[in-house]
């Protein structure tokens, strides 16, 4: 076998410069799989997943999964590694719910996957997650989005992508990052399906099949049957048409009216 | 190459051996073929002896709600079966800014109990993260710790009054948890002798007030209460403090003591020295 | 001699020809490239000051904090792999509980220093394993008095009246040096670890940063905490405006 250079072959090596490459190649393992986008108002946390299929006669993948009422995550990378780490984050928050009576602070359990991840960063014989992860959900302090990466790093953000072509909804989140704080849950959506789309190939385009929108905070007014508190909650097939139909309805007409009043009368349908 | 291919000789996967608030491993329990932890055996098991009386003993502890939080008092004696040993020990405790404990049993694990919730308050500080542990989640910790306790047929011999009020829900807590890992949460609370004394008197001058109980008057109930207990209960102590605990904080007083009248004791049989 | 492709700089458990291990001189890398952070003790408590680049804009501000609590008394930040910082938190943190768990009391610095020097030092001993690619600052005050370590990726550690770790230890550790520490008050520390933790910081080349204060002393009730938010906003704009019309002059 050819290394690319003498200090990739495992993750006990660091390089001249201070560099850890398989922690780096692992990172890549993220980038191979399809994106996620994650924002945050004031009230809501979200999270939008693309889910690939392998073709017309199969299912397509899942992207998002709860954790706990109050908590959900997007993946993106190896998805049995991401079993591995969700299962131990189930144990995690039910053990917080059973020894406090409390729902688990969201920095806090991504700091523990975090820990985990650090861990197989620095001892041979093991290799470094290939998955990454958004984390939303609610707790004493807010609504929250972390990010979790196989480095051993949590950080905490306003708009994150993660996966394939991310740059590209990186760049939208870039450019509307403080206009988030105040929005709507529906106009929050809004903004994350319109970054999710950038990260979309010239000839794909977000369908209620390859779709799915994760969210924590009260109910939209197109949701029904969610309690007010706003527990962790997926929309897909038709819970999520709706909001991605105003997407594409609003780009054709795009030209004549403002978006934003285009969206009001389209929602309410 | 020289490689077993049974799988389950392997070894294990990294798994986070402290994931389970019980000590086990969580994770071996999905792992495929893995091989039984042996416990070795402990040769002196059979001469191993767990609780089986309290020794040092503070008595009763009561609390009560009143209009802004939560009010506690517990004596100041620590007996050694009936003699008074101790006269100025605290059996109230605070944890965190919130939350005071009151203890009855056995002193040394009180003492012990305290250690445990001054590593979690400790925890909590280094996190720095603006979360805090408010009285409700500490009630659910000690609970748990009690009943977990019990379970191994190794109680921690007490009963404790729990008393906060949550500093951001302005909620407010009070609740008991016993040796037996029994719960419950009332508007009054009396523990061990003031069960069967002060809580009558509780129940009649607070859950039976028609108006708003204030501070002053709540103040006025635990003294009466204190003072009928002292008459009644021959392991208590006319020395005792007071705990507080509203939304901007908690205090425990100073210790105080009320006034007692004993002439009547003379008419009574079995008073003092009487031989008859 | 160089050291790469000489195959001697592979694993912490390999001595090149003339006796360095090259691994943990590569740890030091990624603590070179790291932000700058600052120790300074004085006569009434210490502080710690730390300049957080901030890899994106999207961060929430003020969260992913770089000045970490061990304990009640304990402060520490550390330079290089911020992952490698929080294991070392998780494992500064067990040694004060055990200490505490064992003796009943909060632990000397000196100690935790040296347990935790001990730790770093045994990831340099085998290729299973490789070095710790930070420093960290460590701080205290009690009965002791003010206390102030840093120790290295090679488990080094020594005992420092200031010091400067990351990219702009060179400019800081110049700028420490000028101090007067029998005179030096913590407060008035604070305002010059603002001012020169902005002065290590080049607007032009470097990328945005979030400055953190912690301290602990009298002040603090011996506690370890991060500057009051008044104090905070006081020394962090006159320390900017000092660094700019210090860069001005030049």
């Amino acid at each position: 076998m050819v290394f690319r250079n003498s200090y990739d072959s495992d993750n006990t090596v660091f390089s001249p410069q201070g560099r850890l490459h398989q922690v780096e190649y692992a990172l890549e393992a993220v980038r191979q799989g399809s994106a996620a986008v994650g924002l945050r108002s004031n009230t809501h946390a979200i999270l939008l997943t693309l889910k690939r299929s392998t073709g017309e006669l199969a299912s397509y993948q899942q992207k998002a999964f709860k954790i706990d009422d109050h908590l959900g995550i997007a993946i993106a990378g190896l998805t049995s590694d991401a079993r591995v780490l969700s299962n131990y984050m189930r144990n995690q928050a039910m053990s917080s719910r059973l020894l406090y009576g409390r729902p688990i602070p969201v920095n806090r359990i991504v700091s523990q996957i975090a820990e985990k991840a650090q861990l197989a960063t620095q001892q041979y014989g093991r290799r470094p997650y290939g998955v990454g992860f958004l984390v939303i959900g609610q707790d004493q302090t807010g609504p929250h989005l972390h990010e979790f990466s196989p480095d051993g790093n949590a950080l905490e953000y306003v708009a994150m992508s993660i996966g394939a072509r991310s740059q590209m909804a990186k760049t939208y989140l870039e450019k509307e990052h403080d206009k988030l704080a105040e929005c709507s849950l529906d106009e929050l959506i809004h903004h994350g399906l319109q970054s999710l789309k950038a990260s979309l190939q010239q000839s794909k385009t977000l369908t209620p099949l390859n779709t799915s929108i994760a969210i924590v905070g009260p109910p939209g007014p197109n949701e029904s049957g969610v309690k007010s508190e706003g527990s962790f909650r997926i929309l897909e097939g038709d819970n999520a048409k709706p909001y991605i139909d105003a997407l594409g309805q609003e780009e054709q007409t795009q030209a004549q009216t403002q978006p934003t009043q285009q969206r009001d009368v389209t929602m309410q349908e | 190459m020289n490689m077993s291919n049974n799988f389950t000789s392997w070894g294990r996967p990294f798994t986070d051996a402290k994931m389970d608030m019980y000590g086990g491993d969580v994770t071996q329990r999905y792992q495929l073929g893995a091989q039984q932890m042996t416990v070795p055996d402990d040769k002196f098991s059979e001469g191993v002896q767990k609780t089986q009386q309290p020794i040092v003993t503070g008595t009763s502890v009561i609390g009560l709600k009143f209009k802004d939080g939560i009010m506690l008092a517990a004596d100041n004696l620590a007996s050694y079966g009936s003699l008074a040993r101790f006269k100025d020990i605290q059996r109230l405790y605070g944890v965190g800014s919130n939350t005071i404990i009151g203890a009855a049993g056995d002193m040394s694990d009180f003492q012990h109990v305290q250690h445990q919730l001054d590593t979690l308050i400790t925890d909590e500080y280094c996190h720095d993260d603006g979360h805090s542990l408010g009285p409700a989640q500490i009630y659910e910790y000690m609970s748990t710790l009690m009943y977990h306790r019990r379970s191994q047929l190794n109680p921690l011999w007490n009963a404790f009054v729990v008393g906060g009020v949550d500093p951001k829900s302005g909620e407010s807590t009070l609740a008991y948890v016993d040796l037996l890992g029994t719960t419950y949460s009332a508007p009054t609370i009396g523990t061990g002798y003031a069960s069967m004394i002060a809580i009558p008197l509780l129940r009649r001058l607070v859950e039976d007030r028609q108006e708003p109980l204030n501070k002053e008057d709540a103040l006025d109930i635990i003294k009466t209460c204190m003072k009928v207990l002292f008459y009644r209960d021959a392991r208590s102590l006319n020395k005792f403090q007071v705990a507080t605990i509203t939304k901007e904080g908690s205090e425990i007083s100073q210790s105080m003591s009320v006034d007692t009248e004993w002439g009547f004791a003379e008419g009574i049989r079995g008073y003092g020295g009487q031989t008859q | 001699m160089s050291s790469i492709g000489t195959g001697y700089d592979l694993s912490a458990s390999t001595y090149s020809p003339d006796g360095r291990i090259f691994q943990i001189e590569y740890a030091n890398k990624a603590v070179e490239n790291a932000g700058t952070v600052i120790g300074i003790r004085t006569k009434d408590g210490v502080i710690l000051a730390a300049q957080k680049l901030l890899d994106s804009k999207l961060l929430v501000s003020g969260t992913a904090k770089r000045i970490l609590t061990a304990d009640m008394h304990i402060g520490m930040a550390s330079a290089g792999l911020r992952a490698d910082g929080k294991h070392l938190q998780t494992r500064a943190r067990e040694e004060c509980k055990n200490y505490r768990d064992n003796y009943m009391s909060p632990i000397p610095l000196k100690h935790l220093s040296d347990r935790l020097g001990s730790y770093l030092n045994a990831y340099t001993l085998y290729s299973s394993v490789r070095p710790f690619g930070i420093s960290t600052v460590i701080s205290s005050c009690d009965k002791n008095g003010p206390q102030l370590y840093a120790i290295e990726p090679s488990g080094l550690y020594w005992g420092y009246q200031a010091t400067a770790i990351g990219k702009g230890k060179q400019l800081a550790q110049t700028e420490l040096e000028k101090l007067n520490f029998d005179e030096l008050s913590m407060r008035q520390a604070v305002f010059e670890a603002a001012r020169i933790i902005h002065l290590v910081h080049d607007p032009t080349k470097d990328k945005g940063f979030e400055l953190e204060i912690s301290w602990i002393g009298k002040d603090s009730q011996y506690k370890h905490v991060h500057v009051p938010a008044q104090l905070y906003d006081e020394a962090n704009e006159l320390g900017k405006t000092q660094a700019e019309s210090g860069r001005m002059q030049e």
